[in-house]
C-alpha cells in the first residue's frame, strides 16, 4: 500500500509545486514509484515545471468522471521512469471535485504506486481539504516571512481537523520545509532564521531550501533542479527525499560565506 | 544581532520584531474560539425575538476562516 503525503502550505507563492515537483523526482530517483497529482483545480501548473504540459490528454477531473481510464490519464516522465504525473483540470469550477470520487482515485493509486504526492492549491477552501483528507503524511512549505509562517500555523492547525486518518485517532505526520532562506540576510538579522520558524510553528524540520536564482531558471526550461550537481538547493532537496523514506541524512550547511568585508559589515551594521 | 548592536544595544533587528509579533498574534489566533459570552448572548437574543414572535430555539455557531471569524445565529420560530 502506498503513503499519501500532501504538499501544503496555506499561503500560495512560497513554492509548493516547485517542492512538489523536486521532491517527486528525487524520491523516483530513489527507486520508489511515485505519482504526482496537481489538486490545484482551474490553476494547473505543476505540469509546467516538470515540463509536461505538452504530454497532457486528461486530467484528475476525466479520471474521476470515468471519461477515460486511470492509464490514460497517468503520464510517465521520460527522465525519472518511476515518475508518473495527474494533472490538474483547467475548469472554472474550482470546487468539482467530489470526496467519494477523490476516495475512490487515491486508494486506486495507492495499490500500484509507493508514494502519492499531492501538490495542494493554497487557502483552505474544499481544494486544500480534498487535498489532505487521506494525506498520511503532510510537508508544510514556509518561507521565512511573516505571512507565509502565519498562514502555515492556520494550515497546521487545520490538517488535523479535515483529515480522515484524525478522526481514527491516528495523527497526520507533519513536517516544515524552509523555503527560499536567504542565509546572508540571516546573518544581519533581516529574516528569520530556520530556528526561529520553527520554533513558532513547533514541529520538526525535514528540509531548509536556500534561495537561489537557478530555480527560476529550471522553470523555465521545465527541468526540476534536483538533477543538477553542485546546486545548493538541488542538494537539500535530495536530502529530503532521502528524510522522507527514513534516512537519517545531515542538514546541509546553507550559512553564508563570510569573507573579511562581510563580518566587518555585519559588525558595523 | 551583530556584535557591535550587542554592544551598544542598538535597535532590536527586524527579525526579531517579526518572531516577537508572530509569536504573539499566533499565541492569539491559537485560541480556541469557544467565546464565553455566547451563553448570554443567546438568552438576550430570546428575549428580544419574543418581543415580535414566539422563539422555539436559537442556535448561535462559531466560524473562522483566514481573515473572519463569524457568528450564525439561526432562529427557529415557534407555531402561534
Amino acid at each position: 500500500m502506498g503513503t499519501i503525503i500532501t504538499v501544503t502550505s496555506g499561503k500560495g507563492g512560497v513554492g509548493k509545486s516547485t517542492t512538489t515537483a523536486n521532491i517527486a523526482v528525487g524520491l523516483a530517483n530513489l527507486g520508489k514509484k511515485v505519482v504526482a497529482i496537481d489538486f490545484d483545480i482551474g490553476l494547473r501548473n505543476l505540469d509546467m515545471i516538470l515540463g509536461l504540459e505538452n504530454r497532457i490528454v486528461y486530467d484528475v477531473v476525466d479520471v474521476m468522471e470515468e471519461r477515460c481510464n486511470l492509464s490514460q490519464a497517468l503520464i510517465n516522465d521520460k527522465k525519472a521512469k518511476n515518475l508518473y504525473f495527474l494533472p490538474a483540470s483547467q475548469t472554472k469550477d474550482k470546487d468539482i471535485l467530489e470526496r467519494d470520487k477523490v476516495k475512490k482515485l487515491l486508494n486506486t493509486l495507492k495499490e500500484d504506486f509507493d508514494i502519492i504526492l499531492i501538490d495542494s492549491p493554497a487557502g483552505i477552501e474544499s481544494g486544500f481539504e480534498h487535498s489532505i483528507f487521506l494525506a498520511d503524511r503532510a510537508l508544510i512549505v514556509s518561507t521565512p516571512d511573516v505571512s507565509s509562517v502565519r498562514d502555515a500555523d492556520r494550515v497546521i492547525g487545520i490538517i488535523d481537523a479535515k483529515s480522515e486518518k484524525a478522526k481514527e485517532g491516528k495523527e497526520v505526520e507533519k513536517h516544515v520545509i524552509i523555503n527560499r532562506i536567504k542565509p546572508e540576510m540571516v546573518d544581519l538579522g533581516n529574516m528569520l532564521s530556520t530556528e526561529d520558524v520553527l520554533s513558532i510553528l513547533a514541529l520538526p524540520l525535514i528540509g531548509v531550501v536556500p534561495d537561489d536564482e537557478d530555480i527560476i531558471g529550471s522553470t523555465n526550461i521545465g527541468i526540476p533542479i534536483i538533477n543538477k550537481e553542485k546546486s545548493l538547493s538541488a542538494e537539500s532537496y535530495r536530502r529530503i527525499s532521502k528524510r522522507i523514506l527514513g534516512e537519517e541524512v545531515e542538514f546541509l550547511d546553507i550559512r553564508a560565506k563570510k569573507g573579511l568585508f562581510k563580518t566587518l559589515k555585519s559588525m558595523f551594521k | 544581532m551583530s556584535l557591535l548592536s550587542k554592544l551598544f544595544g542598538k535597535k532590536q533587528s527586524s527579525a526579531s520584531v517579526a518572531k516577537d509579533r508572530l509569536t504573539i498574534m499566533l499565541a492569539h489566533e491559537r485560541v480556541d474560539c469557544k467565546l464565553p459570552y455566547l451563553d448570554d448572548l443567546r438568552n438576550d437574543l430570546i428575549e428580544v425575538i419574543k418581543k415580535y414572535t414566539s422563539v422555539d430555539d436559537v442556535k448561535i455557531t462559531t466560524h473562522n476562516n483566514q481573515s473572519v471569524d463569524m457568528l450564525e445565529v439561526e432562529i427557529l420560530l415557534g407555531k402561534k
